[in-house]
């Protein structure tokens, strides 16, 4: 009876962890299919996960086969690297000269905005002096024949409400 | 035929060469007679392509294999339909074609511009002329499709079976359409830098033409990545491939020019941006026509025959340094009163779309010349695949979605805190229900899941956003008119097409975002070896294996099909057919899949392998069975793919909206023709 407990509770150990095992096998799979180009003699470029060739069929097998023998992703990915070099890899590592692949994007991003704040800046500024100015009840430039602040005011009510 | 194909292409290009010399002096001489006489050459070159063009067509169509180009891309047994579509097939007849579809318009600016335009159209067609010119020599010297063989096969090599397929026949005229349409506002844009008529009159005349060369190339993307979804077999639709890339990046300037431009038309700003932008989308066209046709970026979807590098690298060049020494030298002209009223304005919102839109084309361009940059600094080659371009666009992406939404109800001039409350208010608050209902659906456990559900609560805001105006415009015509709810809204429409033709495009550009996000997050698939009578389950789909099929197609093709019933709920639904089909001459087989396509989600069907050794043939000999066989299937439930395509009609439709001739503008256009008497102006300084 004490021997049919302990199978039980095997068996029901088993199946708890080999549902998880498998998922967890599959996603190891998929990162590393993710990670690597397909190296087949068509020069196909598709991400291994991506390619249907007769080459990425038995990449999956030996791919498969290295993480049942304990093998980490990390660990193969490096053992690929060293046979085909970084161009197996399917995106630039995130060191040395290969991080200027993923920051450029952003810095150039960051620029731009710095720049565009800048000139939205520099073309806001003069209107918005004028109204400064209007507001602290000086006089306007005298070269420029503007209706008075009430008038203006109402003007650009209006041209909200005929914009929204 | 050939000789006459291959005599009118050496016609073109000595009119080409008339022609360019002549509008040149015209415009120097300000001679009517020299003026006259050029005005004939884009007729009599876009007549010898079409003559070039017909003889080639001719050739595929009577498997005439003495032309090297039809005997490499052809063979006797291929259908009608491609042995057409093989005209553009490689890269011969590729550059013919494009060839055909720019000197077909310039001679419709020829034609729409008789008589009028006077100042910029001679100077415009004298750059479409030097651009034609360009095309022409390739076609002469280096990859003339009239080229013999010394022995004529007896029968061709046939036409790569994976562009077999009838995306293939749609994309690349589409695409094309697409990229050679910027040359038009190319060519304007440099007439007026050269002209110094640097008002908006060039910009007036060729926004239709920006529009639907936008268009073209928007649906040349989109069909392309339908003829990848349906021919490549991975389940995907979109790679980042150097090539996809190439026709990615003059799409995204454009839409950043087209939103810029609106600044200029109302207040006579940014004259320099919208200048460089026009430059520098169809500097992307060159850019992306070096990619495919130089071989120095490995892809996919590069020609064999990947020889023209030099020849694309140099003219890309002289184009380049051509427009910024011309916007150097025009700075001044250039140079416009720039005044915002406010930070918080639409003009303010579209700098801000603008820099998205340029960041994505930069990180797609900087991961495009990545690997010649690694190999150039370190000698060492390296890839730049989809998960860098996910990482990197993914989120700008995002907020160029979120920028949709916002744009569009902000005020021109200045927006009020007061204002901007009553417009975001019912926006946002849909946005929050919709996340609140989407919560307990989506699954969250990674950052893609977490990226679509942020990127489905913008869509809810962005569609809301749009609905508003679309509500609010037609409740104040039925107000102020008294008319029904469909009258208004239609009559609403038809007042404002551009305006409300750009948010129906919107309204696409959401869905297919929406589209990308559910259908990259929540697919999920299952490889299966399955005997005959053999059934598995997939989100409620029950598969079964039925039969395995043979058809011989004819002598250079043999198929083998699928049989796969599908059932929901105990009801048959549907039956898959995926298939492998076998060519003559070609190492592997090419997978064809099979899907059940709903606004929910594609049930999509790949036959992997096969094992079938007893196969029994019919009567006919053509078709067949294989008994006891087996099979390897990969079946994919992809979500919401649908949803891109039909985005894509949206945007058809929007579009159409946006360039449907204007009566008004027709009138005022009749007029100005009216006031016009001079044949031929001299520039003024």
């Amino acid at each position: 009876m004490k021997m049919i407990r302990i199978y039980i509770v095997m068996i029901v150990a088993l199946i708890l962890l080999a549902g998880p095992a498998t998922v967890w096998a599959a996603s190891q799979l998929a990162n590393l299919e993710n990670a690597l180009m397909c190296k087949c003699d068509d020069k196909c470029g598709k991400v291994l996960i991506n390619c249907t060739c007769d080459t990425s069929k038995e990449t999956r097998k030996i791919l498969t086969g290295k993480l049942d023998s304990g093998l980490t992703v990390d660990q193969i990915v490096k053992q690929y690297v060293d046979k085909y070099g970084e161009t197996i890899l399917s995106a630039p590592t995130k060191s040395g000269f290969n991080l200027s692949a993923w920051i450029m994007p952003f810095a150039a991003l960051a620029i731009g905005g710095f720049g565009v704040r800048k000139v939205i800046q520099s073309w806001v500024r003069p209107s918005q002096t004028k109204k400064d100015a209007d507001a602290n009840g000086k006089e306007s430039a005298p070269e420029t024949d503007a209706p008075s602040g009430k008038y203006s005011k109402k003007l650009a009510d209006e041209l909200d409400r005929l914009d929204s | 035929m050939n000789d006459i194909g291959e005599f009118a292409l050496l016609l073109a290009l000595a009119t080409a060469i008339y022609g360019v010399v002549s509008y040149v002096m015209a415009f120097r001489s300000n001679r009517v007679d020299v003026y006259m006489s050029a005005d004939k050459t884009p007729i009599i070159v876009w007549a010898c392509i079409m003559v070039s063009s017909v003889a080639l067509w001719k050739a595929f169509l009577t498997n005439d294999f003495s032309l090297q180009y039809v005997a490499a891309y052809s063979n006797i047994d291929l259908d009608v339909f491609y042995k057409f579509s093989s005209f553009w097939g490689g890269q011969k007849g590729s550059l013919l074609f494009w060839t055909l579809i720019l000197t077909t318009y310039m001679m419709v600016v020829h034609v729409q511009n008789r008589k009028q335009n006077v100042r910029l159209v001679p100077i415009a067609l004298a750059v479409m002329m030097v651009i034609t010119l360009f095309f022409l020599v390739l076609l002469n010297f280096s990859t003339n499709p009239f080229e013999r063989l010394p022995v004529p096969p007896p029968d061709g090599r046939g036409l790569n079976p994976l562009l077999q397929n009838y995306w293939m026949v749609i994309h690349p005229p589409t695409l094309y359409l697409g990229y050679v349409g910027f040359t038009v506002p190319f060519a304007f844009a440099v007439a007026a830098l050269l002209t110094k008529n640097l008002d908006d009159g060039w910009i007036r005349l060729t926004r239709k033409w920006t529009l639907v060369s936008w268009f073209f190339l928007c649906m040349g993307n989109l069909f392309g990545a339908q003829w990848a979804y349906v021919e490549l077999g991975w389940g995907g639709y979109w790679a980042w491939d150097p090539v996809e890339n190439a026709a990615f990046m003059p799409l995204i300037v454009a839409t950043a020019y087209l939103h810029s431009v609106m600044i200029q038309e109302k207040k006579d700003m940014m004259k320099v941006w919208n200048m460089s932008l026009v430059l520098l989308t169809f500097v992307m066209t060159i850019f992306g026509t070096f990619i495919t046709r130089s071989g120095l970026i490995q892809s996919v979807h590069t020609f064999d025959e990947a020889t023209l590098g030099y020849y694309f690298l140099g003219f890309l060049g002289v184009i380049v340094a051509f427009s910024v020494t011309m916007i150097l030298l025009r700075l001044q002209l250039l140079k416009s009163k720039n005044e915002l009223d406010s930070f918080l304005s639409r003009e303010a919102s579209f700098l801000l779309n603008n820099l998205v839109l340029l960041g994505i084309a930069f990180s797609t361009f900087w991961g495009t010349i990545f690997p010649i940059v690694s190999e150039a600094f370190r000698g060492v080659k390296i890839t730049v695949g989809p998960p860098f371009y996910n990482q990197v666009n993914v989120p700008i992406g995002m907020v160029l979605l979120a920028l949709i939404g916002i744009g569009p109800v902000i005020a021109w001039r200045r927006s009020s805190w007061s204002n901007l409350k009553k417009n975001f208010t019912k926006p946002i608050l849909a946005a929050v229900i919709g996340a609140a209902i989407l919560f307990p659906f989506v699954p969250l456990t990674d950052k893609s899941e977490i990226f679509t559900y942020i990127t489905f609560i913008l869509c809810i805001f962005v569609m809301t956003s749009m609905l508003i105006e679309f509500q609010k415009g037609t409740g104040a015509r039925m107000e102020a008119h008294g008319e029904s709810p469909v009258g208004a809204l239609s009559g609403m429409v038809w007042k404002n097409k551009s305006r409300y033709g750009g948010y129906i495009v919107h309204l696409g550009v959401v869905l297919i975002f929406a589209g990308i996000a559910g259908s990259q997050s929540y697919s999920t698939n299952v490889e299966k070896h399955l005997k005959e009578g053999d059934r598995f389950e997939l989100r409620g789909y029950d598969i079964t294996f039925e039969k395995l099929l043979w058809i011989k197609s004819n002598d250079t093709k043999e198929r083998v099909v699928a049989q796969l019933g599908i059932e929901r709920d105990g009801e048959r639904i549907f039956v898959g057919y995926p298939e492998k089909e076998f060519y003559k001459g070609q190492k592997q087989p090419i997978s064809e899949v099979d899907l059940r396509s709903t606004l929910k989600e594609d049930l999509y069907m790949i036959l992997a392998d096969f094992k079938g050794d007893n196969l029994v043939t019919k009567d006919d000999g053509k078709t067949g069975y294989f008994k006891d066989a087996s099979v390897t299937v990969k079946v994919y439930v992809m979500p919401m793919v649908k949803w891109m395509w039909t985005g894509g009609w949206v945007i058809a439709f929007g579009t159409m909206i946006a360039v449907w001739p204007d009566r008004l503008e027709a009138r005022r256009r009749t007029e100005r023709l009216k006031r016009q008497e001079a044949i031929f102006l001299p520039a003024q300084e």
